[in-house]
């Protein structure tokens, strides 16, 4: 009886320290469908007494936010792709070669994933606006593999030394070519950290703010972070209702990466998040 | 670094050092479209951007072969983005609404072209009397020109709190004011939304209360004039109206402070007209229960000193396709345009064009006839205004204004005295010492 | 190489292998292969210098400049940028305040995240989905994060005031992001459930590999709960904790976005730390070459740290893998 008593006590406690940490999120949703009026109302009301879709329509209709979207999309894809396919080479030569420097290498790249942003941020800006990409989706696809590249090579390189050498070597031994068995036997064995990988790029791109803060300022090339955060400090009116509801727009392919894809997402921190 | 080395480096110089360090980086070609223009404004409200599309239609219809995008930067946001777009030569081809002094800063930087030819293809004799005065800092040459007045410190008030108050006469000193707010302020509304806050409308506010106490922040021969008892009676005065204005004023800024009088949190406002639009679109309950007035001073004595930001347009050095460029800038002033433009928030920006006031078809808009007493009023205020750039008639023009505004300089004062209880005699002198600098530099 | 590797401990083997590797390397089939590792790094070189070492290099160099940043017009002026930065309080209030915050919200992630995970170790009804719950805080971008507190905080609407009066905690709103210490410790909450969540899964990941074993020997030696987790637990965790705890104070210390969107480094300089007063300094001041200075020293700042953090584990005997 007691046992089931502290079991039921623990579930409650469980669920309400969860509750809490989710409660933001939970109210930025109910926020963003409340109509404007309603948000005037001291003290606030916690259910909207009328549900309403207006802001998100005036989101899509009314401001660039769609633009944004599309911006944040072709970012978050372009950099995710080209770290990742240069990670994934850069990993498999790093972990399956010898040559001299590896090891230096290697260290090289866990410091630089340690780098502040705002170091390099500089010297970048005045780099795109000498080579005349200031301005342009590619200066930032270039900047943000500053801090993606690091990161996935880390990853990979985890992921990839887990990967036993016996299937490389018996590809090896059927007189399989180095790249052969590059492609056919390590490449399947890891694709899921490829995925993992590609996830957490995606989204580190996707919530990036400092480089899209510096090196953009037309909003043919600006990305969610940037844009959405420009409609708040716009002096004419503050619409808490229309910024949550781009809150929850900007958030929902983190939603799907996360209902669909959250084991890969699990694995790939346990396996190269936290280890060096 | 007693021997240090003083060399002259231009922007190349600097650039190409850079570049020599690290490898030579492959150029990128690119693409040549049809001519391309961008207009840049902080100016962005939903009705705003309505009537700014209207304006760019029309000049792309009867200039085929040109596209103008329009593009939102902010009033806090705008020096830093302006700066980056000057460094990188990516500049927006015209940017509108930005403060006169913001333009007198990039002048003095030689960073705009002329607006000379924009004017004359308006028409000089169309505008009000002097109204590019403030924008000719050097003889005959414009760094811009105006597209609108503004009256930034109209005192708004609701007469249904004051009623209930007790409150009879609309408060013309500051003791009047403060005393109005203390009796209203109950029930969970606030007194002012004054903005405490380290941003622009902190510094333009405070100026405007400087002016208020009679004093002014340069000598009209642009001397630092805050050592005295007129900046110390507005600091002391703005500092004893923070209990009558909301916990968060700290982090105040214009939409802030626009915000918590529209909604019905606070009992007086501090803004432009755009009250009146926002008003009517997001709270009319109180539409019938607002008037609008000059904000009082430290006494009767002293007069009503109004804040113009004088809303400009500007064309950097570095835009291309120049003479276009100019033919669009001169097409803002189009009749059909820039009424639709004042029309999508009346009362806030004021036409500087007198052709355009007289005209019915400005007259004939539902607020305005509604407010007529009230955009009169704002009108009439905003012509004979001034700001940190022109302090009054009798000063020089200041083209260091912009970056003082920018330097949070001013704002940072109010904070220092208002929420770091910092001792008076140290905020003013950091403030003094800080300002000098800045006009050094 | 080595067939005997273990997925599970990858990094022994692998060393092992490295030294029978490089004997082999003679064999110049190998010397082969080398030439074909190097080309699969190359464009990761490549890309490192250009968009790392460079700017790093860069920096380096532009701190040693006074520029303008709208005409990028300067003049060398040697070490002068820095002889003003150890001269300038606020130089010195950004370090302390950087310091501050890192230190204030590590512990408190670090602390959070432990317990929390510990909680969803157990068997809890739909645990899966309260995981997902507790880590979403970390994936959800810094600007939804700093929206979404901003209305919490709000003055007049917020919720989280509106509460607090129900609830008589407070009698009036609370100025949460415009005053001192108030704005502080806002920063620091908030930054703690940003990314608390990053401890949760790492230390969660570990948990499940403490074979059950080590629990029931403990029991059998009579260990109560707490002596299980003093025992047992804890010294299993420590590893992870090591590493986490580095990552996390690296991450924090550099941390723009969220401080910078939260405040904007005020009340005045009150919760401004180095990278945004690198940033201030640069787009707000003009000051590029400034701005570089504060940036190289804040690296150099942060060097000194993992310096002495490995130094301290070394002495110890703990180093992180």
């Amino acid at each position: 009886m007691k046992r089931i008593a502290g079991r039921i006590a623990f579930n409650l406690f469980a669920w309400l320290v969860v509750f809490v940490t989710a409660f933001p999120l939970v109210w930025m949703v109910i926020t963003s469908v409340k109509p404007q009026f309603e948000l005037f109302r001291i003290p606030p009301t916690f259910w909207p007494e009328q549900i309403t879709f207006e802001h998100y329509a005036r989101l899509l209709w009314e401001t660039p936010f769609l633009l944004y979207m599309r911006n944040s999309l072709i970012l978050s894809t372009a950099t995710t792709v080209v770290v990742v396919a240069v990670a994934t080479l850069g990993a498999h030569s790093l972990v399956r070669f010898r040559y001299p420097g590896r090891e230096k290498l290697a260290q090289l790249v866990l410091f630089t994933y340690l780098l502040p942003s705002v170091v390099l941020i500089l010297p970048l800006y005045l780099m795109m606006v000498w080579l005349g990409v200031a301005n342009s989706l590619l200066s930032l696809v270039i900047a943000y593999t500053t801090f993606a590249l690091p990161y996935a090579l880390w990853l990979l390189r985890s992921f990839m030394q887990g990967i036993p050498d016996d299937l490389e070597n018996a590809a090896l031994v059927d007189g399989a070519t180095r790249m052969g068995a590059f492609f056919d036997v390590i490449l399947p064995q890891a694709l899921p950290g490829i995925i993992s990988t590609s996830l957490f790029t995606f989204i580190l791109s996707w919530n990036e703010y400092l480089y899209a803060l510096v090196l953009v300022n037309t909003d043919a090339a600006r990305p969610l972070t940037t844009g959405v955060m420009n409609m708040l400090i716009s002096a004419f009116n503050i619409e808490w209702s229309l910024l949550m509801a781009a809150s929850v727009m900007m958030s929902i392919p983190l939603i799907i990466i996360f209902a669909f894809l959250q084991k890969f997402l699990t694995r790939g921190f346990g396996a190269g998040g936290v280890k060096g | 670094m007693s021997d240090r080395i003083m060399t002259g480096v231009g922007r190349r110089a600097v650039l190409g050092g850079t570049m020599a360090l690290g490898l030579g980086a492959p150029m990128v070609a690119r693409a040549q479209a049809p001519v391309q223009l961008r207009w840049w404004s902080p100016q962005t409200a939903p009705a705003q951007r309505e009537a700014y599309m209207f304006q760019i239609r029309t000049f792309e219809e009867a200039n085929p072969g040109v596209r103008v995008a329009f593009e939102a930067t902010s009033d806090e946001g705008y020096p830093a983005q302006m700066a980056a777009a000057f460094a990188s030569g990516q500049v927006p081809s015209v940017v509108t609404h930005l403060p006169s002094f913001a333009l007198a800063t990039y002048w003095q930087n030689g960073l705009l072209e002329p607006m000379n030819d924009v004017i004359n293809a308006v028409g000089p004799q169309n505008y009000y009397d002097g109204a590019n005065r403030i924008y000719e800092i050097t003889q005959g040459q414009y760094c811009g020109t105006g597209i609108g007045n503004s009256a930034a410190n109209m005192m708004w008030l609701r007469r249904d709190l004051m009623q209930a108050a007790g409150v009879t006469d609309v408060p013309r000193t500051w003791d009047q004011l403060r005393d109005a707010c203390r009796r209203m302020q109950r029930g969970g509304v606030f007194g002012a939304p004054l903005p405490y806050g380290r941003n622009s409308m902190t510094s333009l506010i405070f100026i405007c209360f400087v002016h208020g106490a009679g004093g002014s922040i340069f000598t009209p021969d642009l001397q630092v004039n805050v050592e005295n008892d007129a900046f110390r009676n507005a600091l002391e005065f703005y500092k004893s109206m923070r209990e009558l204005c909301p916990p968060g004023a700290t982090g105040y800024s214009w939409g802030d402070s626009l915000t918590a009088f529209v909604s019905g949190a606070t009992a007086t406002g501090i803004y432009t007209g755009r009250v009146l639009a926002n008003v009517a679109a997001q709270n009319p309950r109180i539409a019938d229960h607002i008037s609008c007035h000059r904000y009082p001073t430290i006494s009767a004595q002293v007069p009503h000193w109004t804040f113009n930001d004088f809303p400009s347009v500007m064309i950097p050095r570095q835009a291309q396709n120049m003479a276009v460029v100019k033919r669009f800038a001169a097409h803002l002033f189009r009749p059909d345009g820039y009424i639709r433009q004042l029309h999508a928030a009346p009362g806030h920006v004021l036409p500087v064009l007198k052709t355009i006031s007289a005209m019915p078809q400005y007259q004939e808009n539902a607020l305005i006839n509604k407010y007529r007493a009230a955009v009169d009023l704002m009108s009439e205020s905003a012509a004979a205004g001034h700001n940190l750039g022109w302090e009054t008639t009798r000063h020089r023009p200041n083209v260091h204004a912009g970056r003082i505004i920018a330097s949070h300089v001013l704002s940072e004062a109010v904070q220092r005295y208002v929420i770091n209880n910092e001792p008076m005699t140290q905020v003013v002198s950091v403030t003094a010492t800080r300002l000098a600098e800045l006009m050094r530099a | 190489m080595s067939s005997s590797s273990l997925p599970a401990a990858p990094s022994h083997p692998s060393r092992r292998a490295a030294t029978a590797a490089d004997r082999a390397a003679v064999n110049p089939l190998d010397r082969g292969y080398a030439l074909l590792g190097v080309l699969l790094i190359a464009p990761t070189v490549l890309i490192f210098c250009a968009v790392i070492i460079y700017p790093l290099v860069s920096a380096l160099y532009l701190s040693l400049f006074s520029i303008f940043t709208p005409t990028l017009a300067g003049s060398f002026v040697g070490l002068r940028n820095y002889a003003e930065l150890a001269g300038s309080p606020e130089f010195w209030r950004s370090l302390l305040n950087n310091l501050i915050w890192t230190v204030l919200t590590l512990t408190l992630q670090v602390v959070l995240g432990v317990l929390a995970a510990l909680m969803l170790n157990q068997a809890i009804l739909f645990r899966s989905l309260a995981r997902s719950l507790i880590l979403f805080p970390y994936f959800v971008s810094t600007v939804v994060a700093v929206l979404v507190w901003r209305w919490l905080f709000n003055d007049l609407y917020g919720i989280l005031n509106h509460t607090m009066m129900w609830a008589g905690i407070l009698d009036m709103p609370l100025d949460w992001l415009g005053a001192m210490p108030n704005a502080m410790v806002s920063v620091v909450l908030v930054g703690a459930w940003k990314y608390f969540p990053f401890v949760v899964i790492a230390v969660l990941a570990r948990l499940q590999t403490i074979p059950e074993q080590l629990y029931e020997a403990a029991t059998i030696d009579g260990a109560g709960a707490w002596g299980r987790f003093w025992d047992v637990t804890l010294p299993q965790l420590r590893d992870v904790l090591v590493v986490v705890i580095l990552l996390r104070a690296i991450w924090d210390f550099k941390e723009f976005d969220l401080i910078y969107l939260l405040t904007g480094g005020g009340p005045i300089i009150g919760t401004q730390t180095l990278p945004l007063m690198v940033y201030k300094e640069a787009f707000g001041m003009n000051e590029m070459g400034r701005a570089s200075a504060v940036a190289v020293a804040m690296m150099l700042v942060m060097l000194v740290f993992m310096l002495v953090y490995f130094r301290v584990l070394k002495a110890r005997g703990e180093e992180p893998r």
